[in-house]
């Protein structure tokens, strides 16, 4: 088990090493300017200077606010409408083909509509986030519901639960494993949309950062917000599950991710 | 009190389950199929009844009537002396799945049914009924983590708890080994005399069927028609190697028997 924990470790790093190895390669033997490809050194200087100027962490507070608001507003819409279109077959037939089809619709390609409607404030990338977030929290939470063993409804009829009970006490926890799936997918949806939202029109966060620091070709800024981008995604991943996992004691390991 | 208590009932209906010329059908592809066909029981007070028959017999669907969860047009069905409409709080049900909720232990289980009481009187009902099935020590368990005969007796105390005066099994013991399953039927009789309720069990094993009834129902298969009920000795049926035990085993194979004789014979025709 521990073995096989090393092994696991080992193996992932092999292909991170040959690509700093590369870098490190190419940045000190050859001739690539820095404004394209700055070396490492570089790029743990730039770092240390936007964490001490505090810039990094203010440009992240700011995404990280308008990915809690976005998500927040999602994952409440989301909630809602899966367990109606869960529980009741015309709001589904009402919502289904629609939904189906605005899913299609690539995240980013909202963007300049978004922006036209909204301008290229706050509420435009809160918009982008729900816009992105809301259908995998929509579609597994109908889902779960959806899927509720009829055999336990009938266990709340012949308690005579009421409507409210049966939806509490029996659809919603069938469906919160799937509900939580949902969730985690929404949120690391959520992270990529405020940055893509950021790139393309914003006046600050990380977003707004990267694509101030292209337009002066400081590819050492580019590089350092990307890496703290894929890390605080992966924290954030790691988090949400950690925290979920609380919320499903009745699953046995296997079930959990 | 009991003389009391009988005369009171008498007064609105003698039976505690009464039925009379139930009939019922479901539409199958547009085709309307008959279940039931003139079902006529009527069950005493603390009276102990199994029903034999083929699965698909329409057993289950009886059961499913009487305690409200299926809508019948025809006939009488009456609980209590009262028609039935939908599911009361006097008739509970337990399902061959044992349906406990996963997400609930199995105190929460067992206590499903009894929102309308305080906490303290919840606890009391569930504590009080764990311990009749042998379960207390798991009342802080997930259903997943029971075996299929604890799940089942778990299931029994959550259709005990809300203290029914009918309680209805539809083939509890089905999925469960020899074993467990004879010792689930000796913990049943000892449950139904201690808290004296009447209980209808639908079964397709039939020594289970003599063991347990107090009477019991033969149902043939499409439509589901009583073809006789038996009323077993009380002393006898209770062992199963006596040569009643055997005898009734034989007249109740030979119901199953004569049907699919008849079966034949239709194929034949055709």
């Amino acid at each position: 088990m521990k073995k096989d924990s090393i092994r696991k470790t080992i193996m992932g790093l092999i292909i991170p090493v040959l690509i700093l190895l590369l870098w490190f390669y190419v940045t000190t033997y050859g001739s690539i300017p820095s404004g394209i490809l700055p070396s490492i050194p570089k790029v743990g200087i730039t770092f240390q200077e936007m964490i001490q100027s505090g810039q990094l962490q203010q440009d992240l507070l700011v995404s990280l606010y308008r990915v809690v608001k976005g998500y927040l507003v999602s994952a409440l819409l989301g909630i809602v409408l899966g367990s109606l279109m869960g529980m009741f077959p015309t709001v589904k037939e009402l919502f289904l083909p629609i939904v189906t089809v605005i899913r299609q619709i690539p995240m980013i390609a909202w963007i300049p509509l978004v922006i036209l409607w909204c301008g290229i404030g706050e509420l435009s990338k809160v918009v982008i986030i729900v816009l992105a977030a809301f259908f995998p929290i929509l579609v597994n939470t109908q889902n779960g519901i959806e899927n509720t063993p009829k055999g336990y409804i009938e266990v709340a009829r012949l308690y005579q639960l009421t409507p409210w009970n049966t939806f509490t006490k029996v659809y919603l926890p069938h469906a919160l494993p799937h509900i939580l799936v949902g969730l985690k997918l929404g949120l690391g949806i959520a992270w990529m949309a405020v940055v893509a939202a950021e790139l393309i029109a914003a006046t600050t966060g990380i977003g707004y950062r990267m694509s101030n620091a292209r337009s002066m070709m400081q590819s050492n800024v580019v590089i350092v917000c990307m890496i703290v981008i894929g890390i605080i995604g992966v924290l954030m991943d790691k988090a949400i599950g950690m925290l979920f996992s609380q919320f499903t004691p009745w699953q046995t390991g296997e079930k959990k991710s | 009190m009991n003389d009391i208590t009988k005369n009171a009932t008498k007064a609105t209906d003698e039976w505690i389950v009464n039925v009379q010329h139930l009939n019922k059908q479901f539409v199958v592809d547009k085709q309307p199929i008959d279940i039931l066909h003139d079902i006529n029981l009527q069950v005493k007070k603390g009276e102990f009844i199994t029903i034999v028959g083929h699965s698909g017999c329409g057993k289950s669907t009886l059961l499913k009537i009487i305690c409200g969860l299926v809508p019948h047009e025809n006939g009488i069905v009456k609980r209590n002396g009262h028609a039935v409409t939908g599911p009361g709080p006097k008739c509970g049900m337990v399902f061959q799945d044992h349906r406990l909720l996963p997400w609930l232990k199995i105190k929460d289980n067992v206590g499903f049914g009894l929102k309308h009481l305080s906490k303290e009187e919840r606890m009391q009902k569930v504590t009080e009924h764990l311990e009749l099935v042998g379960l207390k020590d798991f009342a802080n368990s997930y259903p997943s983590q029971l075996s299929g005969g604890m799940s089942q007796r778990a299931a029994i105390a959550r259709g005990l708890a809300n203290n029914p005066t009918i309680l209805l099994l539809d083939e509890p013991f089905g999925a469960l080994d020899a074993l467990t399953r004879i010792q689930m039927q000796k913990e049943i009789l000892r449950i139904q005399a201690k808290e004296n309720t009447t209980m209808i069990m639908v079964t397709h094993d039939i020594d289970e069927a003599i063991y347990l009834g107090d009477r019991i129902v033969v149902m043939s298969a499409r439509p589901g028609e009583i073809k006789e009920i038996i009323t077993p000795d009380p002393i006898e049926s209770k062992k199963r190697g006596s040569a009643l035990f055997a005898k009734y085993k034989k007249k109740i194979y030979d119901y199953f028997f004569e049907d699919s004789a008849h079966e034949c014979e239709a194929e034949y025709m055709i």
